[in-house]
Parts: C-alpha cells; structure tokens; sequence
C-alpha cells in the first residue's frame, strides 16, 4: 500500500508534467499556425518555421525532469 | 574540410565574335558561378544570341504540347535519348506533332462540348416525358396560358377553388406540372400555384413527343462518347509514343535558351564582353586551360582576388557599402560522402555563409548520434538500416534521400546503443530482468547479460530504460554539454577568422567559460539533489564554477552589452533541452513495454483466437513505436543541432554555388 505522502508526491510528477505539456502546446499553437502559414507562401521556410514552432518545447522537458526527480523520492 | 571551398573572384574578357565560344567552354567547364551584372556607366547588358528567339518559339510549342498531352514525368528508368537524335528530329518532332495533337485536340474539346450540350438538354426533357403531351402543344394558343414547372405539393385542391376552367397534368410523382388556363384567369392559377412552392421550367422549343427526343438524345450522347473515348485513346498513344521524344526536345531546348541568353547576364560593350565570376581557387588554372584550348590568346584573363574570409571593418561614412564577404562569395557544399548525404539537413535553414564552418561536418556526426541514443533498440536499428540503405538506392529526390541518410546512420547508432547500452530489441530486453517478459523468458533460453569479446567484457545492456531514468538524464546533460562546448568553440573559430581573436575571445569565450561553470557545478547539484538547502556554499566545489560564471558574464558583458545577462537562464534551458535526449528514448520504451505486455503477457497464453489478436496487437504496436521514432527521434535530434547548436556558431544566409552547367535528365550528349 503506498502512503499518502508518496501519492502526493506523484500526484505532483503529474502536475509537473500535465501542465507544462499544455503550456508548451499554448505556446506552440500560435507558432505553428505562423509556421504552417510561412511555409504555404514559401516551402523553403520549413526549417526556419520548424526551428521557431519547437522552441517552446522546452517548456515541457522542464517539466518532465521536475517529475522525474519528483518521482526518484517516492 | 571544414570550411567551404575558397573561392577566386575572375574576370573573363575578349571581344563579342569570341562570346558563343566562350559561353559553350564555361558551360561544359561546369566551373564559373557567374555574377550578374548590373549596368554601369559605359558598360550594358549583353543580348541573347540571335537563335533565342527560334529556339524559345519552339519551345512554346513544345510546352503547349505537353499540356495538351498531359505529358508528366516519364516512369522510373527511362531510357535517354541522345541528343544527336533530338536535334535531328527536332522539327519533324514539333511541326508533325502539333498538327496531329492539335487535331486530335480540337475533336475531342468539340466532342466534350457536344456531350455538355446533350446531356444539358436531356436534363430539360426529362420531367416533360411523364406528361403525355407533345412538345408543340405547350405554346402557340391565343386564349390560354400554359404554366410549366416543379412543385413541391400537389397544387390541384388550390387550383379548384381558385380557377374555373383549367386542365392539369401531373407527372408521375406530382412533382412537375403543365396547367392550361383561360387567359383571363391565368392570376389566380399562378397565385395557387406559388402557394405550392412553384418554379418555371422553360419549355425547349422543339417538336416530338419528349419521351422519343430524350431516347435521341441517348443514341447521340453514346456515339459522342464513343468518339470521345477515341479521341482520349489516340492522345494517350500520342503521349506513350511521344512522350520521351518530347521531354528530351523540351530538355535540350531550355538548354538551348538558357546558353542563347547568357549575355543578358554579362557586361558588353560595342564590341567587347566582360564576365566576372567566382571559381574555386584550386580549379582556376583549370578554367584557364580549358578557355586557352579553345581561344589561344585572343582573350583576356585575370585573377581579380583570391576571396579572404575576413571581414574588413567599415570605417567612415561608407559603412555598408561595401557588400559582406560571407554572403557575396559563393558557398560550395562539401561532396564528399558521406559527410554530403547530410547536406540536406543545413540547407533547409539556409546556405552557410563562406566565411563559416559548414555545419554539416557537425550534422553528419552528432545527429546519428543523438538518434541512435534516443532509439537505442537493436530491432529499430535494423529495421532503420534497412529502409535507409534501400531509401539511398531507390530514391531520386533530396528530400527523400536526406531521410534515408538519416535512417541509415541513426539505424547504425541504434543498433549499437541497442546492443551494448540498453541490450534490447523491440522494447525488449536480451537478460533476464525481474518479471518482465524478455527475449530470455520469450525464448526460454537464458540470455548473457555481457559476453566475452578478445579479453574485454562487452556487456549487453548498462542501463535499463525505464529504470535508471536519473541516470539517463545525467547522461544527456552532460551530452548537452559537450555538444554546447563544440558549438561555442566553432563560434570562437568563425568569429577569429571573420574579425580576429580578439573579437573572438570577448563574444564567445567567456560564454565558455560559463559554460565550464555549470558543468563544474552540475554533479554537485546532481549528488545533493534530496538536499539541496544543505549544499555547502562554502566550499571549492561550489566556489570555483561560481567564479568562473561571473568572469564569464564580466567578460559576455564588456563584449556585447548588459542584454547578454538575459542569455544565462539560456544556457542553462539549453543544456536541460538536451535531457530530451534520455526522455524520448524512456517514453519510447514504456509505449513498446505496454504493447508487448498486452500482446505477449495478456492475449497470447489465452491460446486460440488469443494468439491471433497477439500477433496483430504485437505487429501494429511495433509499427506505432517504429513511426514514432523516425518521427520523434528525427525531429528531436535535428532540432538540438537548429535551436541549441547552431544558435552558438551558425549564421546562414549565403549564397549557393551554382555554376553556369548543363543538367540533363533526359538526354545523353553521347
């Protein structure tokens, strides 16, 4: 049986992660709508635009090493 | 190697007679990357040679040909034709086609449009055939007015209370009708008839029964379509017999133009050309020796400079001016494989300037790399070398090929990291592991988890993916790091050859020696994780790299500004970016785990129907990873080289060495 407290604290890797990954996605949308809009006018733009639309994934690795570190105290 | 090729800036001179001589030496030297001219005083702009114009005219024609042809790419492997035969045929080619596509052409437009009419028709007669009425005898009365039309209710209950004397006929499903009425009410009828929803049908002037027109109709509209078919079959033999005969013509003609043309882009005078040019410097005398075979003496040549990839430094009121070295030179992309099959991956951000390392040295060795550590699976890795090296020798497009190279030096990488690293193969480990199933338990055979190898011990498997995550993390971020050192080293490297080390040292080294900071200070972050509160900030351990930080941040300062304070969380997200590195390679494991868990674990011992849904559940759960990490994977790992790497050295924006040749796809000159 885990303890309450181990529970909490993966209920909190959860968090970590679960909103990061919808900030990252928010962020991300905005970008990608630009990007796809760019490359439509000029498909020589892909690797600009892929390069603008994955930056703010590191709004989501953030939050999966907290987890993972969050996860190694349990 | 690591930089592109030098370049030499050379002037070509000699009087016009000599120019189409000239022009045909340069296109096969395949060297000159021309620069075009834009007018200057006492100078202007060549004109074509004076077969452009018959050329470009049958080339129109060709064009139109193969529109009305619909002439697309010719299948895989089609033979070329030699352009001995093209010119031969050239004008029979042309004028015998175009009378006969032409014809053919019109008989089917006209054929198109009697079909479109007919059938226009036919949709007019249809509702009037379930009425028993000539056509003749909808019109020409003195006292009586015919309303023809669709209703959408039966309009026959409104009609009697409205109007005294009127006939009515209804088709079959009382959705058409043709009322007759006494002039004198015709009002009232078409107030009764609105009421239910009706809408005028004008009826076609013509004479018969409507019922024996439409069966007309049908017995032309099926010769019509007869002769259209026809018609789309010669054009397809036309295409089938002509189509590389065309292609071939239409080949050699553009080539043809573009020669006749190239004077537009040269200086002249009355009667004298001028080209200027870059040629890589080591091929100059080639070019040399190849005008002399050609032109003997009567022409001038020079060197103007060999291109230096240093920067001058504008000083005075003509700042700007002159154009920037690294963007003006040329760049010609390295071509020895395999380094140039990674090509692709720095062309999609832009042509690397000349006076920069060309990253795709990077490219070719780290991005495998990284791929690999994320995939880290024997079976993948297999799979990838496979589909790469077959992608290497079918595929034609750069696109396609930049994607199998990928495959393929990923694919090795992965087996490699899958064997020794992670031993597994389909998500699944070789040893035995706990109660996991294993290709151990799966084979019932006990697997070595490390074998002897010539006195080493190579083990088959360190770390366990989804086990030794911390481990895994620390290990990318130390990748990270080393990857941020290269990137910032070749950054120092460009900008002492672009402006000096001095300029070098302030922009980029003292963004190194944050960097070392970090590094110094990141296992001992790591190692008190549980307590970080408790770190001793007195001592060396955390003293050295904090100095080393704020010098490096003193220095960043004096050379580009306070700005560059905001750049430190930066760095610091860079190298947590590269923790992606282990986090793929984990997310990818649990996916593969959970699928062969139900497939091996759950269905297959179920026996029966249970082994069949196994199968399927194991081979579409396998081929969902195999996606994902081609998607992922790849994405991830040139986007650590785009967003990180390149931040650090790279400037693109050049421009591609493209010089005056002849490219032929469907023609041989032999």
């Amino acid at each position: 049986m885990v303890d309450i407290g181990s529970g909490m604290v993966a209920i909190g890797a959860g968090i970590a992660i679960g909103l990061s990954g919808l900030a990252a996605g928010w962020a991300e949308k905005d970008i990608g709508t630009a990007a796809v809009g760019a490359i439509a006018e000029n498909p020589k733009n892909f690797g600009r635009s892929l390069v603008m639309t994955v930056i703010p994934e590191t709004i989501v690795i953030f939050g999966l090493v907290i987890a993972f570190l969050l996860m190694g105290k349990i | 190697m690591l930089l592109p090729e030098k370049m030499s800036r050379i002037l070509i001179v000699g009087s016009k007679d000599k120019l189409k001589d000239t022009t045909e030496v340069l296109y096969n030297l395949a060297l000159v990357h021309p620069i075009d001219f834009s007018e200057e005083e006492g100078l202007a702009l060549g004109s074509p040679f004076p077969e452009a114009s018959d050329s470009s005219q049958k080339l129109l024609k060709l064009r139109a040909l193969e529109k009305d042809l619909e002439i697309e790419e010719p299948p895989f492997g089609a033979k070329l034709v030699p352009v001995t035969e093209v010119e031969s045929n050239l004008t029979s080619t042309i004028d015998d086609l175009n009378a006969e596509v032409t014809g053919v052409v019109e008989t089917k437009n006209q054929t198109q449009q009697r079909l479109a009419a007919l059938e226009a028709d036919k949709r007019l007669l249809m509702p009037l055939t379930s009425i028993p009425l000539d056509l003749e005898l909808y019109s020409g009365y003195d006292n009586i007015t015919v309303f023809t039309g669709s209703v959408r209710s039966d309009p026959e209950p409104a009609l009697t209370s409205a109007v005294k004397h009127f006939e009515l006929f209804k088709s079959k499903n009382a959705d058409f009708v043709a009322v007759f009425v006494a002039k004198g009410e015709a009002a009232e009828a078409q107030r009764a008839l609105v009421q239910n929803g009706y809408s005028e049908v004008a009826i076609p002037s013509r004479k018969g029964t409507p019922e024996l027109l439409v069966k007309n109709i049908e017995i032309e509209e099926a010769e019509v379509k007869q002769a259209l078919s026809d018609a789309e079959q010669k054009i397809s033999k036309l295409r089938t017999d002509n189509r590389a005969m065309i292609l071939a013509s239409e080949e050699h003609l553009s080539i043809e133009v573009e020669k006749a043309e190239f004077p537009l882009r040269i200086a002249t005078t009355k009667n004298a050309f001028a080209i200027d040019g870059f040629v890589p410097t080591k091929q100059v005398e080639k070019v040399q020796k190849g005008l002399d075979a050609k032109l003997g003496q009567s022409y001038y040549f020079e060197i103007l400079e060999v291109k230096s990839r240093k920067e001058e430094e504008q000083k005075g009121p003509e700042v700007g001016h002159e154009p920037d070295v690294g963007l003006e030179t040329p760049v010609k992309m390295g071509e020895k494989k395999p380094i140039s099959l990674f090509n692709g991956f720095t062309e999609l951000i832009s042509t690397p300037k000349y006076n920069e390392i060309d990253p795709t040295n990077v490219i070719a060795i780290t991005f495998p790399l990284f791929f690999g550590l994320m995939v880290g699976d024997v079976g993948y890795g297999t799979i990838f070398i496979a589909l790469g090296y077959l992608g290497l020798k079918k595929c034609t497009t750069d696109d396609w090929r930049t994607i199998s190279t990928m495959l393929l030096f990923g694919g090795i990488w992965a087996t490699f990291f899958g064997l020794i690293f992670f031993g597994e193969a389909f998500g699944m480990p070789f040893a035995p592991h706990g109660d996991e199933i294993t290709w151990s338990s799966l084979l019932g055979v006990e697997l070595p988890s490390s074998i002897d190898l010539g006195g080493i011990n190579t083990p088959f498997g360190i770390y366990n993916k989804l086990e030794d995550v911390n481990q895994l993390l620390y290990l990318a971020a130390w990748i990270g790091i080393f990857h941020l050192f290269l990137g910032f080293f070749l950054g120092m490297y460009n900008i002492a050859m672009r402006h000096g080390l001095k300029h070098a040292i302030m922009e980029k080294f003292g963004w190194i020696l944050v960097l070392l900071g970090m590094a110094i200070l990141l296992p001992v972050i790591v190692a008190n994780l549980s307590n970080i509160m408790g770190l001793d900030f007195g001592s060396m351990a955390v003293i050295i790299p904090v100095v080393l930080i704020i010098i490096g941040m003193v220095i960043s300062i004096l050379g580009e500004g306070m700005l560059s304070i905001l750049e430190l969380p930066g760095l610091l997200s860079n190298i947590l970016s590269y923790t992606r590195l282990a986090a793929i390679g984990v997310s990818k494991a649990g996916l593969a785990l959970a699928f062969n868990m139900i497939a091996l674990e759950m269905l297959a011992p179920m026996g029966g129907v249970g082994v069949v849904f196994g199968i399927v559940i194991f081979i579409v759960g396998q081929l969902t990873v195999l996606m994902l990490a081609i998607i992922s994977a790849g994405i991830h790992g040139i986007r650590l080289h785009y967003v990180e790497l390149f931040q650090k050295f790279y400037t693109g924006g050049g421009t591609k060495y493209s010089p005056l040749r002849v490219v032929r796809k469907y023609t041989s000159e032999r």
